[in-house]
């Protein structure tokens, strides 16, 4: 019954199962509420107004916009709910049932992150379904779109460990929502190419992480992009291992966890 | 036979207040032992250290033979916590709060989910397992607090005042519970304000005052020279 010594993987996947029933125990909030945001922006904004613009990298505005719109909830959802979760569990005290069991930073950390990456890739999935039934628009590159995917996921993941563990109050991780996120990833490229752009504003846009994420992962739909594929996944790929880097560094040293 | 605790020298600190000074203690396997003190004596900072919630600033502390800084899963693996405040998973129901707390601590399976319904069981709680913990009464909490610090059979439980704020007729039924676990072989670290607790149930008793052992030795010792425990317990803790 006793778990190999050098790794918990039980506790880890343990972890996981629970971000996922607490997922579907407030899907009401977390999983429906992307879905019908992003049916109205496809609607209103893609289909509606998005009949007045020519095409953008070479396919309709609607189009263009479904790959910028799943990033846009995928960023969301990512830090939203690890940093909920972790901050729900220190606020409430039953983070201890995992500080005191034989799990690494390293298994609560990647618990987390797994998780919320199962929650990002199901908000993804209907979206992309979403896009295929109603502007018929799929990824073209799937390995390009998964890999991208992914990274975003586990660099807001770690993000959101990381402020979930820096937060002294529920109002802290909505200041960073609401003040950074948000409107750095609309501006970041859901709605618009960097080319419609005036080119002071693209200059800035090289300084909005956010703007690598999208414009790589539009690339997996449209096969073009503004920044050359490999420095835009490069970029993510530093940014998530150095933020994941950073959450289990946190950990590791009982960061607002143990005295 | 290798003590289930053994604390060298533990000191410590929060900033410039020294929580526990130079604290040193031997808790045999199988025994009862009672850890009593006044309030911010330091009994919950010596919990914590010995669970591993709070870093020492030095000192050592073994669990059965395992340092619980270099061997810390071994280490963990063998104690079970009971807190003295509820801190359970909202989100769970209480049967799954129970077969989680043994996936954390890397068990799963068919064996796990029997044991937790044999818990579940055992502390009349099995009509409840489907519902959330916040639909439970204080004394049915204060039970499944219990069950969960036993779901991974651990050989050392450590109780932060298991009975504070139960009703007598539940209180008396959790000591006798108490006593069958420690008669199974369980190795029982309680912290009580409850002197007559103490005096029923433990076999060895350690007073601290402010971050200090005063005196550790048999309860049956503690009180031979007729004086009651709560006698004692005063003259020892008072400035």
């Amino acid at each position: 019954m006793i778990a190999a010594e050098r790794y918990n993987t039980v506790a880890l996947f343990t972890l996981v199962r629970r971000e996922l029933i607490r997922t579907m125990k407030v899907i009401n909030q977390v999983i429906w509420p992307p879905i019908i945001s992003t049916l109205l922006y496809v609607f209103v904004f893609g289909l509606a107004l998005g009949n007045r613009i020519q095409s953008v990298q070479g396919v309709s505005y609607a189009q263009f916009l479904i790959p910028g719109l799943i990033m846009l909830q995928v960023i969301d959802s990512s830090y939203g709910e690890s940093s909920s979760s972790i901050f729900q569990a220190r606020f409430m005290n039953f983070i201890q049932e995992m500080l005191i069991a034989p799990m690494s930073a390293f298994e609560i950390v990647s618990g987390y992150v797994l998780g919320s990456l199962v929650r990002a890739l199901l908000i993804a999935a209907l979206i992309t379904i979403m896009g295929a039934l109603l502007v018929h628009t799929w990824p073209v590159n799937w390995a390009l779109y998964l890999g991208v995917l992914c990274l975003v996921s586990l660099l807001f993941s770690s993000l959101g460990l990381i402020f979930g563990l820096m937060a002294e109050k529920f109002d802290h991780l909505a200041a960073l929502t609401t003040f950074v996120i948000t409107p750095l990833t609309f501006v970041g490229g859901v709605f618009t190419s960097a080319q419609m752009l005036p080119a002071a504003l693209r200059n800035l846009e090289l300084f909005n992480p956010i703007f690598y994420t999208i414009d790589a992962f539009r690339h997996s739909y449209t096969g073009v992009s503004y920044l050359p594929l490999p420095f835009s996944v490069s970029m993510i790929a530093l940014l998530a291992v150095a933020s994941y880097a950073i959450a289990l560094r946190m950990f590791a040293s009982g960061y607002k966890l143990r005295t | 036979m290798t003590p289930a605790i053994e604390i060298d020298h533990l000191v410590k600190r929060y900033g410039d207040f020294t929580a526990v000074h130079d604290v040193s203690l031997r808790v045999e396997s199988g025994e009862f032992f009672g850890f009593l003190g006044p309030n911010g004596a330091g009994k919950t900072t010596t919990i914590n250290a010995i669970v591993s919630l709070s870093h020492a600033d030095s000192g050592r502390i073994r669990v059965f033979g395992h340092d619980n800084r270099e061997e810390w899963r071994q280490a963990r693996r063998l104690i079970g916590l009971a807190p003295q405040e509820y801190n359970f998973d909202r989100y769970l129901s209480i049967r799954d709060v129970l077969i989680f707390q043994a996936g954390y601590f890397g068990l799963k399976g068919p064996a796990v989910r029997a044991r937790a319904d044999m818990l579940l069981e055992r502390f009349g709680l099995a009509s409840k397992a489907n519902q959330e913990y916040t639909r439970l009464s204080g004394g049915m909490k204060r039970r499944l607090t219990l069950a969960r610090a036993l779901i991974h059979e651990p050989r050392l439980v450590i109780l932060d005042e298991p009975t504070a704020g139960v009703d007598v007729e539940l209180r008396l039924e959790l000591w006798a519970l108490l006593r069958e676990l420690n008669r199974d072989g369980l190795t029982i670290f309680l912290t009580t304000h409850y002197l007559e607790e103490a005096e029923e149930l433990c076999k060895t008793i350690a007073i601290i005052r402010d971050g200090r052992i005063v005196t550790q030795q048999p309860t049956t010792e503690l009180i031979a020279r007729g004086a009651s425990l709560q006698e004692v317990f005063l003259e020892l803790t008072r400035a």
